[in-house]
């Protein structure tokens, strides 16, 4: 333990507490809530879509706030998912497929008391551990060069593309896509402008948030309306008791400790995200139980597992995009957009010159935790009734609050009409299939990977060697390597083994 | 292999949008005039990185298309109709937000897309959207000091009728 880090959470807990943060801290989490559980709205969107509201705040309310809205939005989302069966990122995926499994037998109340206490148990152990854990990173990201920084955003990359969906191809198109949209704007070193098509309000590049809310609001929107005449939603009401009984604790309380084990670390690795995490306590839970059989058609244990490791990734996540200024999720690098627009680059200096804001908004994550466990167990029905709101009215105001965003950014119809294009494109996208995290990641990091890129080789004078001479350099780009070579390789060899057996067949 | 087949016409367009943007970044960076800048490595190295990457990504994607049979995915059903009308009513905000006001103009996108979700109650809905665009005008303008567009022509009018905004 460290006596310095103690010190400055305590600090932390004095700025977070005072009462004008906690009503803060109490707005970001309702708002996150109500507006996480609104189906078709995952984290990023909410985090998106929420950040004009913060304008006018200073940076440490402002993010004492967010951080509630991201906890908050990680909660409702859970809810959507087991009673409507949306999810509303990839990471709710699994904790729908056994949740309204629940929710149609009736045990809708269940899965989501499970997966509320499930989020605060593995919140509060993973903001623990990001207490201690941010710092160790700060330690080593100070020996880090710009060479180091380069290979690191592209293992970042590597694994955002790599890992999620099932066509590499259509998740490097993705990712590519979002480094060109990154290229826009005026060149940082030389003053050049690039891709701005002559239009003088690009020169200051494409806002992150413009694309989140492209992609994510209005493309899903339209994909949406396109859709809605062929398929039937099904909302389960909450009916019988709201509490686990003994038998539902006895089953919950080892997978949700599992599960913060699984989420916690890998969501902290600089290559995190929490799909894999949410995979793996799924996959975990099954192997573990005395009946899998039950898993696909309402185990407690699958909802409880998945649901405290996406939690605990979430605050594994913020690890890195405080310690390191590295996104690692579609969220995350929203978040970063945002202490960008407040002029804070995250990174091991945010611990030395901004130490308010950092613990501060660490410390809140304790407090919003306690807040959103008080806000979701015994006011379930109240979100409950959020989705019942008629699809027509619901979609049209995520419309009108995307445009809001948008136009509120900078005061200009530029924005709107990029909202509009993109929003085609991320329709196309959704209807193709092709994720979207990757994209947005790809915006934000592109920029900061080239100017690292163009430093280092500044400093080496050209010699493009430098990458694969520095070790902890070299050992980031084999590790990126291999996560794509690897899949790729078995994928083919899967593959030919097919075609063999047909042939022998 | 012939469900595939609408599949493959959505390859086929992802794969010539990634060529047809990678050729478009390239081509524009390699007529961009070099800047005589005391930098090792000039602005033009990261785009040309990503352009190659997207033709390449592009033609992987075309490959995979026309000659591997790789994934067989069905392609959704799509409501149309209700697509471009979506779109068509967004679009009108290019044109309406500055002009008519983020309360008119919001309301008349609130209520066309509601329509193009298949709701008949024109009337609530209009009443809905007036509420929710001049609710957010209100504490945008008055209350977080951002400023939703009153609209030139509504200023005009309001300028006609001798009030201030």
């Amino acid at each position: 333990m460290n006596m310095d880090t103690l010190a400055a959470l305590f600090h932390g807990f004095a700025v977070a507490a005072t009462p004008y943060n906690l009503f803060w801290s109490l707005v970001g989490v309702t708002l996150g809530t109500a507006i996480g559980v609104l189906p078709g709205i995952g984290p990023a969107l909410t985090v998106a879509l929420l950040l004009p509201v913060t304008y006018g705040m200073e940076p440490t309310s402002a993010f004492i706030m967010f951080a509630g809205i991201y906890y908050g939005a990680m909660y409702g989302g859970s809810t959507t998912s087991i009673l409507l069966n949306t999810p509303g990122e990839s990471a709710s995926i699994v904790t729908a497929l056994d949740g309204h499994a629940m929710a149609r037998k009736g045990r809708g109340a269940q899965a989501l008391a499970t997966a509320a206490i499930g989020s605060f148990v593995a919140g509060t152990i993973a903001t623990i551990a990001l207490t201690f854990v941010a710092p160790l990173m700060v330690k080593i990201a100070l020996l880090f060069g710009p060479t180091e920084y380069f290979a690191l955003m592209v293992l970042a990359l590597t694994t955002v593309t790599a890992v999620l969906g099932d066509s590499l191809s259509r998740g490097l198109a993705s990712l590519l896509f979002g480094l060109a949209l990154g290229l826009v704007g005026i060149d940082l070193q030389t003053g050049q402008a690039r891709f701005t098509l002559g239009i003088s309000e690009l020169l200051d590049g494409i806002d992150v948030v413009v694309v989140a809310v492209g992609l994510f609001a209005v493309g899903e929107t339209l994909f949406t309306v396109a859709r809605h005449c062929f398929e039937i939603e099904e909302l389960y009401q909450l009916k019988g008791s709201k509490w686990l009984s003994r038998e539902d604790w006895r089953r919950s309380w080892k997978p949700w400790l599992r599960g913060t084990a699984l989420g916690f670390p890998i969501g902290a690795l600089p290559a995190g995200g929490s799909e894999i995490p949410t995979f793996l306590s799924y996959l975990t839970e099954k192997r573990l139980s005395k009946n899998p059989e039950e898993f696909g058609h309402g185990a407690i244990e699958a909802v409880a597992g998945p649901e405290a490791a996406n939690n605990a990734s979430a605050a594994g996540v913020l690890a890195p995009l405080l310690a390191l200024g590295l996104p690692t999720s579609a969220t995350a690098a929203i978040m970063l957009a945002a202490f960008q627009q407040y002029g804070i680059q995250p990174g091991p200096l945010l611990f030395d010159n901004n130490p308010e804001l950092v613990w501060g908004l660490i410390a809140s994550l304790y407090i919003g935790n306690v807040m959103l466990l008080l806000l979701n167990l015994p006011l379930a029905g109240v979100w409950v009734k959020l989705l019942a709101i008629p699809r027509p009215w619901l979609y049209s105001g995520i419309l009108l609050f995307a445009t809001m965003g948008a136009y509120t950014l900078n005061n200009n119809i530029v924005d709107v009409a990029l909202l509009w294009i993109i929003g085609l494109i991320g329709f196309g996208m959704r209807v193709l299939n092709v994720p979207v995290a990757p994209c947005i990641v790809g915006l934000i990091l592109g920029p900061l990977a080239e100017q690292q890129f163009r430093r280092a080789l500044t400093i080496s004078q050209g010699d493009a060697s430098v990458f694969f001479t520095h070790p902890i350099s070299l050992a980031l780009i084999v590790i990126a390597l291999t996560l794509v070579l690897v899949p790729t390789l078995l994928r083919w060899r899967a593959a030919r083994q097919a075609s063999e057996a047909a042939n022998q067949a | 292999m012939l469900k595939s087949a609408n599949f493959r016409i959505g390859e086929t367009i992802l794969g010539l949008a990634s060529l047809g943007l990678g050729l478009f970044i390239g081509v524009e960076t390699w007529s961009t005039p070099p800047i005589a800048a005391q930098t090792v490595i000039g602005p033009g190295l990261f785009p040309a990185l990503i352009a190659t990457g997207l033709v390449l990504v592009g033609l992987q994607l075309l490959y995979e298309a026309f000659l591997h049979r790789l994934q067989v995915e069905e392609f959704p059903e799509l409501d149309w109709k209700a697509v471009i009308l979506v779109a068509a009513a967004f679009a009108s905000q290019l044109v309406l937000l500055e002009r008519l006001g983020w309360v008119v103009s919001g309301t008349f996108l609130f209520v066309v897309s509601a329509m193009a979700f298949g709701s008949r109650t024109h009337l609530r809905n209009l009443m809905i959207g007036l509420l929710l665009t001049a609710l957010t005008y209100l504490v945008f303008d008055y209350g977080l000091d951002l400023d939703l567009p009153t609209g030139s022509y509504v200023e005009d009018l309001v300028d006609l009728a001798g009030g201030t905004v």
